[in-house]
């Protein structure tokens, strides 16, 4: 009894204790000469506003990412959603479109590449690793061929500028030096952690996650619920990618690559389960910012082509930290 | 080695569960080279005896002797290298494979990981050959019918010198002219030097087949005596039987007029035109054995399984998706619990109020205080044995665990419930409590169907008794203290009714 209660209570608290550990393990190593971004300790106001405003895509997304997790689902789409919506929005900003519609239509957009994935996985019933694969590519190869020949990005040129105020939602301080894409990152993770925690639909997702043949008997509509989910992300893949293009003043095709690794990260660090069944909205958040710590932490103290070998471990340790957990109830 | 006259021997064998000795004090012989049928009701223990003869239950107590030596397999693998092979129901084939691929699937010789042809295969096909010749070497599984792949196993189990071949209902799936090459081929096994232990609920093919038949009934050795000795079958339905004192139905003193359930002409690729009536506070039973279709006719009232023909609930015709008669009034209580009916991670609270959340919650916002108080007021009226609303379902007992499907059911405030084998896997105490809520239910006006396999279940609460068999429903009878149970078992063995 007691060791199941030192489980549980592991299984409750390690992540904060993770994220504790690695900020403190980045904090008290001594940067010296190294270039951090505005040259300051790795809590220094600077770096950390720094370190928040990159971490607006996957605070952005892993939330609704978290949610299709919880139902059994997956999308590996999202980095190419995000990169495509990332040109389209830049695209439009830079043919005179003022903010607020480019932003309505790249939400469409984002809807209807959600929907695609929906009707693909939940539809047409093809295991969502392929059919998620196969858009993957598919987003990707359109972003790629909206930039013009010979241009890595949509970007202002001499003939045509890209107006000054595309950054204004990602970069602009508004508030203790954050910028309107963070609140709106952080008002997406409440509304989620409100809807996971205490809605009929964070209901439904567990319970299609659990036992989808159970959930259909007890009348829960798991297409339907399932296809919303896709569509959610889809969304926040599009929002996070209109992001991305305002920090960078840019729309780069390849700019939401690897983004879909991050986020299973973060869900799995997060103590979800991979099958899906219970999980939690505010756990994923704390293992996205452990990502961030570590890779923007990192970024300071070694050479980049050793960055994505430490995140490797990152991952490493979360799947076998995940397993271990989800072992640990089934013996329970 | 000296061949012993009986080639498995069984004695005082007993195998306990938690609630339940599932095989009580058995103890017979079966003949060398005979066809030795075994049968029995559901829960007579047929199923777990032979498990344990195929090692994947081990026994609690008690002696089993094969060709005179102690016979204690550790697993299915080890049983037949001990030399008692089974033809189980979920076919052991591997359908992307050849025929001679299969046969020598897990003995192959190699030399360094690479495969030889030897003349394991020449005389593994010769086997198959002098069994059925039509049956090409070189052919894909997957091509071959169910009865052909079944031969294949045959093939490979009579090669490998297997002395005893276990059958377990092989003819449920099979054709009937299917069925008389089996019925040769299992006769040419006795020349082969194979023993065949033969279960089938068709009792008909007992008759046709057998040598010895051993009756078992509540886990207890009845008889065993050669086929030849037994009259007809109505004397073996009455070994299967007994005489089961049933619990005495009490007939209903009034009953309600009120039209629920009308089925007008049921076909899909189970059901053969199914049709019948249920009132309000009625308790229908459909009774019939495995594969007689209960389970489909539940599916497809509730929606799941696609049906020609009508369904009228409350005069209205039911739409076929189970979100729709859910929200008709109509509620399942499935066949199996845990993979079915429960979200076994979530709590107690988790799971009650799932079917009817609308219940429970404002423009989707849960009110959990709502839940628990809900929750707790099922857990006190059907009595479920927990310290909180919190515990994980996975931490209940099997009949705790019905009473919270129950439970979810109820809540949705249904006026047909639909209950598939509400008592399977669940202990005496908690059955006859569940069969308490039952008669309660139908006491408030409810209109209950239930499908089951166990005929005193049928007996003791239902008002009206559906029998099926092969998709066909083959009578109706009225419940009533001249029901004969004899008949009963008749008309779902495959008798004709009158």
């Amino acid at each position: 009894m007691n060791g199941e209660a030192w489980r549980a209570g592991i299984k409750k608290y390690y992540i904060y204790v993770v994220l504790a550990l690695i900020v403190i393990l980045f904090s008290v190593v001594k940067l010296g000469q190294v270039q951090m971004f505005g040259r300051g300790h790795f809590l220094s106001p600077d770096s950390l506003i720094n370190l928040l405003r990159t971490a607006v895509p996957i605070l952005t997304l892993s939330g609704a990412f978290t949610l299709l997790m919880i139902s059994g689902y997956i999308d590996l789409s999202v980095g190419s959603a995000m990169s495509l919506a990332a040109v389209v929005f830049a695209l439009m900003v830079l043919n005179g479109f003022s903010f607020l519609p480019a932003l309505l239509a790249t939400l469409l957009l984002g809807v209807g590449m959600g929907w695609l994935n929906g009707l693909l996985v939940m539809k047409l019933r093809i295991t969502p690793v392929i059919a998620t694969l196969v858009t993957l590519n598919l987003f990707k190869g359109i972003a790629l061929l909206i930039v013009p020949h010979g241009l890595s990005a949509i970007k202002g040129s001499a003939e045509k500028l890209m107006p000054a105020w595309i950054n204004d939602y990602a970069r602009k301080a508004v508030l203790l030096g954050l910028p309107w894409a963070f609140y709106a990152a952080i008002l997406v993770i409440a509304i989620l952690a409100v809807v996971q925690r205490k809605t009929i639909l964070g209901k439904y997702a567990a319970a299609i996650g659990g036992n989808r043949t159970a959930a259909e008997l007890s009348g829960i509509n798991a297409v339907r619920m399932g296809w919303l989910l896709y569509i959610l992300v889809g969304f926040f893949a599009a929002l996070a990618g209109l992001a991305r293009a305002s920090y960078m003043s840019l729309g780069d095709p390849l700019s939401g690559d690897g983004m879909e690794l991050d986020n299973i990260i973060a869900v799995l660090l997060g103590g979800t389960a991979f099958s899906g069944g219970e999980g939690s909205v505010l756990k994923t958040i704390i293992g996205a910012l452990i990502i961030m710590c570590v890779t923007t932490g990192l970024m300071t103290v070694i050479p980049a082509f050793w960055q994505v070998m430490a995140k490797g471990s990152v991952l490493l340790l979360a799947v076998v930290l995940n397993h271990l957990l989800v072992r640990a109830r089934a013996r329970a | 080695m000296k061949l012993t006259e009986n080639v498995l021997e069984i004695r005082n064998l007993l195998k306990d569960f938690p609630s339940v000795r599932a095989v009580n004090d058995v103890s017979f012989d079966i003949k060398r080279n005979s066809v030795h049928c075994l049968v029995g009701e559901n829960g007579a223990g047929k199923s777990t005896l032979i498990k344990i003869l195929t090692g994947a239950y081990s026994k609690s107590g008690g002696r089993i002797l094969l060709n005179g030596e102690e016979y204690n397999p550790h697993n299915p693998r080890d049983a037949k290298q001990k030399g008692i092979s089974t033809l189980f129901q979920e076919l052991n084939v591997v359908d992307q494979l050849t025929v001679a691929e299969n046969l020598t699937l897990g003995m192959e010789d190699t030399t360094l990981g690479f495969l030889r042809k030897t003349d394991k295969i020449n005389k593994m096909v010769s086997v198959m050959n002098s069994l059925e010749p039509s049956i090409k070497p070189r052919q894909l599984v997957s091509a071959l019918s169910v009865a052909k792949k079944q031969i294949v196993e045959i093939a490979k189990a009579v090669a490998t010198e297997s002395d005893i071949i276990i059958m377990d209902e092989p003819t449920a799936a099979i054709s009937e002219g299917e069925i008389a090459r089996l019925f040769q081929i299992v006769r040419g096994l006795r020349a082969k030097n194979v023993t065949v232990i033969y279960i089938s609920h068709r009792l008909d093919e007992i008759f046709e087949l057998g040598d010895y038949v051993t009756v078992m009934r509540d886990g207890k050795h009845i008889d065993t005596r050669p086929v030849s000795a037994i009259q007809d079958r109505s004397e073996l339905i009455r070994m299967m039987i007994g005489k089961t004192v049933f619990e005495a139905y009490t007939p209903k003193p009034e009953r309600s007029r009120e039209l629920v359930l009308r089925c007008r002409n049921l076909t899909n690729h189970k059901l053969g035109g199914i049709s019948f009536e249920v009132r309000a506070g009625e308790i229908a039973g459909f009774y019939g054995l495995v594969g007689a279709g209960k389970t489909e006719l539940a599916r497809a009232i509730y929606g799941v399984d696609e049906y020609q023909g009508e369904i009228l609930f409350k005069g209205r015709k039911l739409a076929p998706s189970p979100d729709k008669v859910i929200a008709a009034g109509i509620a399942l209580v499935p066949e199996e619990r845990r993979s079915q009916g429960l979200f076994t991670i979530l709590t107690i609270r988790g799971n009650v109020p799932v079917m009817n959340m609308a219940k429970v919650s404002r423009h989707g916002f849960i009110n959990s205080a709502q839940e628990r108080k809900v929750t707790q007021e099922y857990i006190e009226k059907l009595r479920i044995a927990t310290s909180s609303t919190e515990k994980e379902v996975i931490k209940l007992s099997g009949g705790n665990q019905q009473k919270v499907v129950f439970s979810k059911c109820l809540f949705a405030d249904a006026d047909l419930l639909m209950l598939d084998e509400p008592t399977r896997g669940i202990d005496v105490g908690a059955k006859s409590e569940i069969y308490g809520i039952i008669r309660r239910l139908s006491e408030e006006g409810k209109a209950i169907l239930i499908f089951s396999s166990e005929l005193p279940e049928i007996m003791n609460i239902c008002d009206s008794i559906y029998l099926l068999y092969d998709g066909n429903l083959k009578a109706s009878l009225q419940n009533g203290p001249d029901i004969d149970s004899e008949k009963i078992i008749h008309i779902v063995t495959g008798g004709e009714g009158k």
